[in-house]
This record gives structure tokens, sequence and C-alpha cells, in this order.
């Protein structure tokens, strides 16, 4: 396994640890929001906007995340991986799999 | 000898100085140097909060701490952590995520989990569980197995005896005698009986100084009210 290989791996590991906060969030938006504007035909341009809320979440998990788990970096250090390269590799991989729900919704309505 | 990680092969050198470090006015650290080697297992010991995690994590490269200075054979390495193959570190904290089973996590390190568990073979059948499934001590013991094994040129354990039952603690002790022919081991532990036989070197973090015990580390232990007797 090369040194990429086991950084996304990792990544893939701390995304699991905060998942359900991360996963739900993203459904809750996307059938409090996105589902009804389906139905009522106001959705052009939102998927885009919606993606930028869920973003906008990343902070509060960050900070919850410290508070609760200071000492979860620990074995993420010792495969190399910094705190920086975590949080962003799971903002982009959270952010993914959003627009990957989102275009699943709007294929479902189409 | 064996090749460390991207280190390449030899003998390896590291070396932690100008480490100062204070919480409010309390001056843990003051200008420490720290050297261990390959083949060396070297001793660090003091009393609760004398600083000795903070200078194994700020080793380690997790904590930064203005003008202090982490070599290897002489070259910059900071953070330490970042660098495949240098130095892996066992906090006083449990290490494995919940999320991983000790397989997964074994995997992820980079080691063989049925060699580094060869010389407890008790431990095989709960490789495919999670920590969480498992004693403190169980727990504790691979963390320390699993480091041990990990391809590293150094490894810093922090209370590595923690919670091990004596049995385990003994044959751990063997273990890491072995695994000094290919890397450098800074150990902190309070149960000095087992630590003081294992080192190659001691250390007494005492009022932020750095002092290298000689022959006789028990009477200076005493002397600096490390030991009651």
């Amino acid at each position: 396994m090369n040194s990429l290989a086991t950084r996304l791996r990792a990544v893939g590991l701390f995304y699991r640890s905060v998942a359900p906060f991360m996963v739900g969030t993203s459904v809750l938006i996307l059938l409090v929001v996105l589902w009804p504007a389906l139905h009522e035909g106001w959705a052009s341009g939102l998927v885009l906007q919606l993606l930028l809320v869920k973003l906008a979440t990343a902070p509060a998990v960050w900070y919850l995340s410290e508070q609760l788990r200071p000492d979860q970096y620990w074995f993420y250090f010792n495969l190399g991986v910094s705190r920086r390269f975590l949080w962003v590799g799971l903002v982009l991989l959270d952010g993914s799999l959003f627009l990957g729900l989102a275009g699943a919704l709007v294929a479902a309505f189409a | 000898m064996r090749r460390a990680g991207a280190l390449g092969a030899g003998p390896h050198v590291l070396e932690a100085d100008g480490i100062r470090l204070a919480f409010g006015t309390r001056q843990v650290l003051a200008d420490v140097y720290l050297r261990v080697q390959t083949g060396q297992i070297v001793g660090l010991l003091g009393r609760n909060g004398s600083g000795k995690s903070v200078l194994l994590q700020t080793v380690f490269g997790a904590r930064a701490t203005p003008d202090a200075s982490v070599r290897v054979n002489g070259r910059r390495a900071v953070p330490a952590f970042a660098q495949p193959g240098l130095i892996n570190y066992l906090p006083q904290v449990p290490l494995l995520p919940p999320g991983a089973s000790l397989r997964q996590a074994a995997r992820l390190l980079r080691v063989d989990a049925e060699q580094a568990t060869a010389g407890f073979p008790e431990l095989r059948a709960q490789l495919g569980q999670g920590p969480g499934e498992l004693s403190g001590g169980t727990v504790r013991l691979l963390e320390v197995l699993l480091l041990l094994h990990a391809d590293t040129a150094f490894s810093l354990f922090d209370e590595p005896f923690s919670g091990i039952m004596p049995v385990h603690v003994e044959a751990l002790a063997l273990i890491m005698q072995q695994a000094k022919q290919r890397k450098g081991i800074l150990i902190t532990d309070h149960r000095y009986a087992e630590v003081l036989p294992l080192c190659d070197a001691v250390y007494l973090l005492h009022q932020g100084r750095l002092r290298q015990l000689g022959a006789d580390p028990r009477a200076e232990l005493r002397d600096y009210g490390y030991l009651a007797t």
C-alpha cells in the first residue's frame, strides 16, 4: 500500500467517526429543502447553494470533534497524516457525497 | 541492519534540544536535550506533571514549541511524524480508532499482525475485533506490539505497560530488547522496576531539566524525590 493510499484510507476511517452527523445533515438538507423544491419546481441552481450551506456546517463539526475527542488524532499522526489533511479530506469527501446524493435525488425526480 | 522506512540502512541518531515549554507562569521544560540512537532503549522518569508526555509529543512533532529542534542524523526533522519511516508514538490515552478492527489498524500501520503477535498466540483470535470489544490491558499490549513492529527508526512509548498483566510485561520487555536491534526506543512509565533493567540510559525529568542518571539510578531517584525508599 503506498503512502497516498494509506492517507486516503485514513481519511475514510476518520470520516466514519463523524459520518452519522455529516450524513445526517446531508439527508436532512436534501429532504427538507431540495425534495420539496423539486416538487414545487424552484430547484434550479439550488444544489450549489445547498452545498454551501452544507459546507458551512463543517466548522461546527470540527469544533465539537475537537472538544469531545481531542485525542483522536494520535493514530493518524502515526500514519504520517496531519490534522489539516484529515479535515480537508473529510470536507472534500463529504461535499462529494452530498453532491452525489443531490444528483441521485434530482435524477430520481426527473 | 534492517532498513527503517525511508531513512535507509544503518544506525540512526535522534536528537532533540532547545525544547522549552511553559504553562502560564510554570516552566515545564527548560532547554531540554535528549538523545536516542538505534540499539538503545532510553528510559524517561519523572514525577506526575513533570512534562514527560509533553516532551515525547514535542519530539514526535504533534506539539509545536518555538526554538525546538529535532534532528535525525544531524538533519532537521520537524514535524517528525510526517517523515515516512522515522518515528511512531504511543500516547498515554488509547491509540487505536474505534471504527477499525485491530487487523485493519495493523494494515494501515503496515504491520503484519500475525508476526507482531507471534509471542502472544492467544491474541490472534482477537485481531478481528475492535478496540472497544477488548479489555484495556489487551488493547494496550496490542498497541505496543503494533508500534514496535512498525518499520520506523524510532518508537516513543508513553506508559506502555499501563494495565498490562505482569507475565505480559515480562514478555513485552523481551520483545523490546529484540526490537532495539533495529530501532531506538524511548519509554516513559512509572513502573520503574520494569523500566530500569530494560534501559541502556535513564533520564530523570526534574524541575524542567533532564538529568541523565548514573550507575545507581535508584539512589538518584530517591535523592530527587521520585522514590521514597
